[in-house]
């Protein structure tokens, strides 16, 4: 079995509803998806994600648009002739057939038979962890070893790239935790480029090598999960991944280290991204772990405070601005109550500045979206 | 081995025509299954050729201006009577039919009583689909006619069963068992919970049921009694035998083909029944879509309230088993007639009649129709389902239409089937000079008019195979499928593997109702048969016009032991519905 490399180029793909209006689902999507590689698409429900992963299964067809697999264009090819292993959100197990035949169906498609086929079915199970129960049939398994049997037909086949369609939702938290990882494991044991559908940030930070954050069909940004929650590249996304807030100010300097901006009065140097100049107003955007509570040159009123165990969750105001702040010093130093003011410091290695250019064009794209959700 | 198979699958474009740059110039296509494209090829001809076309040629040979004075005539009186005949035969027989479809109904879900009690007028209830339509009507004329047994031998009366209250007595008691199974099924759906609401609310037991059950059942009931209309409207064996001078548009639709060869007022009869049928029909379809969704409130739980007051379960008891006893009287003359010389007149017992259908002159019919009719039903269950799957599944323009034009093949009544087909293939159709269908019906027609036969039991039974196959693949999560052509089976594999195990028990009431419904098929196929193809149901027709009702028992008892017969090895070749049922977990019943 080989990895496959899966490229679309540009897909677009326009929905036309009963009444004759026309959804445009997925708009102008380019991706490149090395082999091996795990990536997952992340964004809010309606997004585009599954009409993306259901174009490259074959079950939708381009309105515009190539995916290449392996430098091909496949979209004459029927979904059975692409060889992508599917995993659906509704497992989708053939409820007539026993766990063993549901992981031989496609193997036996393929021409196996006998001892080979045995064989490939028990090291599928196998590898999910699952012994012993290859002649129960499905509706006799929880539900988390549904998943796992779906899992195991699905790399039966030895497919080129492996699909997941928010294949965890159905499970309970401390399930999906686990199966997460184990996906991630055998994924990672077999090599197989993995394409991720999942609207559950951190499932998608623990599980992929790039993360492509969606929303109203486009791409927002796609990359590594620290780039993306370190270095987002429009407010949607650092809103999206993580939580966040966005405090203005005018650009004093610019240097190869980072831009000095100015907040609140106070002159702080922030990573940034390219194209910023001096005099511009920037976008920052502040993490709750980018505010130090106790000591600074800020001060700030303590609007609500969430008290979480290890760490103490502040909503704080200074001017109009509100920005969340997190305290994980809150033992040596005691708890502040709302009304209360605090100094705070902004850590400015923990800061990012939105780049300038993105940032108008995602302004733009915003009103793009809600005239597509108003029509 | 599965190393060959992945090098296809990561070689796109190997081995597929068009590729590259014509594929590329005629845009994004949709890369389309074969087997789908077949299917959806054959299934549109046979829905065109064989159901649409001879409709239009009715409406074509009625819209012509000789017709307008034969329209004026049949609309004007004396001779509109027909018409209004027509109209109250439906509506009476609807009203009755439904009243005792609910009447059977409700003792099955709300009414305690043993349980063998229960399954008997079960089974009673559901004998008339296996029957001739106008089998009670000839045990009938035995009964209650002018020399009826009961009437005239042990009560002395003169009355005359012939015209509407015969009528109404045997189409109700043949028609409504369509409409006790699906509103049964209805009321088994309906939630407990909101009985149990109104009660907690403070409702008394007569005012749940007049003001949450009725209404909650008000659209399967008008679904029914619609149905129950277009059935009585369609009908023409009942109206035929026991009609006498309550002339019926489809009894004297028959004449004006059959006896005076005149196509034409055919034709404006055909038109006249055909307009109030297909409306009636498709506002019940309406209605029946309704009902289904009304009674998904969710998962029922809890047991439905039960009838607990002592007259009121004796009333309702009561009722049911004095219908269901005079079934049993009616079928029960059937019986003891087929073994009788002459049933009213002469009782010597006798196997005669069994001779003459079995080994004398009825050999062919009962070959003839038992062939004919095996062989459709397989045909007509298939495209059932594949219509049901491709309109269900399928993502083209024009599925509904797909669909309407197959129900048409319900919608109509049988009997313009017969004039359209007299009309369309009785010449060869050609297309410059070439022969495309050969002569189908009539003198020296192909396979002596067996193909114009065959055709018109699929297409009166596919809509059966459709509906029951379109509501089991409603309840199927269309990810299965995806996952079997995710995992390289192309659309036919899929089909034949998850597809049809997971619709069974659909498809196999599809067959069974198919091979019924064809047996049992009269008003079609009497203006296709030919000397060379003997009908049953029309020999059985033809002996009661001899008088020879010793002969038409014997048919009818056939006809009915053939079907069960039949009905059993479907059920062991296709698998029995409770096994496919309890082993695929999945909600697939749609018969129920
Ligand atoms: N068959 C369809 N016809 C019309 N519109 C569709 C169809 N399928 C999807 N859409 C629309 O396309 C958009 C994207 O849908 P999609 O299912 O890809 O979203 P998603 O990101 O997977 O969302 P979720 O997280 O809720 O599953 C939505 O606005 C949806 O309504
Ligand atoms: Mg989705």
């Amino acid at each position: 079995m080989s990895a496959g490399t899966l490229r679309l180029e540009r897909v677009t793909k326009v929905f036309q509803t009963p009444e004759g209006r026309d959804v445009v689902a997925v708009d102008d999507v380019t991706l490149e998806l090395p082999p091996g590689s795990f990536v997952t698409l992340l964004g809010p429900s309606g997004c585009g994600k599954t009409t993306t992963l259901r174009m490259i299964a074959g079950f939708e067809t381009p309105t515009r648009g190539r995916i290449l697999l392996d430098e091909r264009d496949i979209a004459r090819l029927t979904p059975d002739k692409r060889g992508m292993g599917m995993v659906f959100q509704s497992y989708a197990l053939f409820p007539h057939l026993s766990v063993f035949e549901n992981v031989a169906y496609g193997v036996r498609l393929r021409g196996v038979r006998g001892r080979d086929l045995d064989q490939r079915v028990e090291a599928a199970l196998a590898l999910v962890n699952l012994h012993g129960l290859a002649r129960r049939r499905p509706s006799e398994l929880s539900g988390g070893q549904q998943q796992r049997v779906a899992l195991a037909r699905a790399m039966a086949i030895e497919p080129r790239v492996l699909l997941f369609d928010e294949p965890l939702s159905n499970l309970d938290a401390k399930l999906r935790v686990s199966l997460r990882s184990e996906i991630r494991r055998i994924q990672q044991q077999l090599g197989t480029t993995s394409v991720y559908v999942t609207h559950d940030q951190s499932e998608a930070m623990a599980l992929s090598d790039i993360v492509v954050v969606m929303n109203a069909g486009r791409v927002e940004q796609a990359g590594s999960p620290s780039e993306v929650y370190r270095r987002p590249r429009s407010r949607f996304v650092a809103d999206f991944i993580g939580s966040a807030d966005f405090l203005d100010g005018p650009v004093l300097g610019v240097t190869p280290e980072g831009l000095d901006v100015s907040l609140f009065g106070v002159t702080v140097r922030v990573a940034a991204g390219d194209g910023h100049r001096v005099g511009d107003a920037a976008t920052v955007v502040v993490r709750p772990e980018s505010v130090r509570v106790g000591d600074g040159p800020i001060r700030a009123l303590v609007r609500g405070s969430t008290f979480l165990g290890s760490l103490v969750e502040y909503e704080l105001m200074v001017g109009d601005q509100v920005f969340g702040a997190l305290d994980p010093d809150w033992m040596s130093r005691g708890l502040h109550v709302p009304g209360e003011e605090v100094p705070v410091s902004l850590i400015g290695s923990k800061l990012y500045a939105l780049p300038p250019d993105v940032r108008s064009d995602t302004a733009a794209h915003a009103s793009d979206t809600t005239e597509v959700a108003a029509d | 081995m599965d190393t060959s198979a992945l090098a296809t699958a990561g070689g796109p474009g190997t081995g597929l025509p068009g590729d590259g740059q014509e594929a590329a110039a005629r845009g994004r296509r949709r890369a389309l299954d074969p087997a789908v494209v077949v299917a959806l090829v054959l299934s549109v001809a046979f829905v065109l050729i064989a159901i649409v076309w001879p409709v239009l040629a009715v409406i074509g040979a009625a819209l012509t201006d000789g017709a307008i004075p034969i329209f004026q005539r049949y609309l004007s009186p004396p001779q509109n009577q027909i018409l209004v005949n027509t109209v109250v035969l439906g509506v009476v027989v609807a009203t009755v039919g439904t009243a005792i479809a609910f009447l059977f109904a409700f003792v099955q879900v709300r009414v305690p009583a043993n349980r063998w009690l229960k399954r008997v007028l079960h089974v009673i209830a559901l004998l008339p689909i296996v029957s001739p339509p106008f089998a009670l009507a000839i045990a009938a004329i035995s009964l209650f006619g002018r020399s009826g047994m009961i009437t005239r031998d042990l009560l002395g009366m003169r009355v005359d069963i012939y015209g509407l209250p015969g009528l109404t007595l045997v189409m109700s008691l043949s028609f409504f068992p369509v409409a006790y199974v699906s509103l049964m099924g209805l009321m088994r759906a309906l939630d407990p919970a909101l009985d149990e609401a109104a009660a907690n609310l403070g409702s008394s037991k007569l005012r749940i049921f007049r003001t949450v059950t009725v209404p909650l059942l008000l659209p399967g009931l008008a679904s029914g009694f619609l149905l129950l209309f277009v059935e009585a409207l369609a009908d023409l064996g009942n109206p035929l035998v026991l009609g006498g001078n309550f002339t019926v548009l489809s009894s004297r639709l028959y004449i004006a083909i059959i006896g005076q060869y005149d196509m034409l007022t055919g034709s404006v009869l055909a038109v006249l029944l055909l307009v109030p049928s297909l409306i009636v029909y498709f506002v019940h379809r309406y209605y029946a879509e309704r009902a289904s969704v009304v009674s998904v409130t969710g998962k029922p739980t809890g047991r439905p309230s039960e009838v607990s007051g002592r007259p009121a379960r004796a009333m309702l008891l009561g009722a049911a088993c004095l219908v269901a006893g005079l079934i049993v009287l009616l079928y029960g003359t059937i019986v003891v007639g087929s073994f009788t010389k002459l049933l009213g007149v002469d009782h010597t017992l006798t196997l005669r009649n069994y001779e003459a259908v079995l080994f004398g002159y009825g050999t062919k019919a009962v070959t003839d129709t038992t062939l004919l009719a095996g062989l459709a039903t397989p045909l007509a269950g298939l495209l059932g389902v594949v219509i049901a799957f491709l309109v269900i599944r399928g993502r083209f323009p024009g599925r509904g239409a797909l669909d309407f034009g197959t129900m048409l093949g319900v919608a109509v009544p049988g009997t313009i089937f017969g004039i359209g087909y007299l009309l369309v293939f009785n010449v060869p159709v050609q297309i410059a000079g070439f022969t495309i269908i050969p002569k189908l019906t009539g003198g020296a027609a192909l396979l002596g008019g067996a193909l114009a036969i065959l055709l018109v039991y699929i297409l009166r039974s596919a809509p059966g195979g459709l509906r029951a196959g379109a509501a089991s693949l409603q309840q199927i999560d269309p990810s299965i499928e995806e996952a079997s052509i995710s995992l390289g089976a192309d659309q036919a594999t899929t089909f034949r593997k998850v597809v049809l195990p997971l619709i069974r028990p659909a498809f196999l009431s599809g067959l069974i109702y198919s091979f019924a419904r064809s047996m049992t098929a009269i008003s079609a196929v009497i203006f296709l048969t030919t000397p060379q193809i003997r009908i049953m149901t029309q020999q059985i027709l033809n002996e009661t016009d001899a008088a020879r009702y010793g002969n038409a028992y014997a048919y009818c008892v056939i006809l009915i032991l053939i079907v069960l017969a039949a009905i059993g090895i479907l059920s062991v070749l296709v698998g029995s519905s409770t096994r496919a049922e309890r082993t695929s977990g999945v909600n697939v019943g749609a018969s129920r």
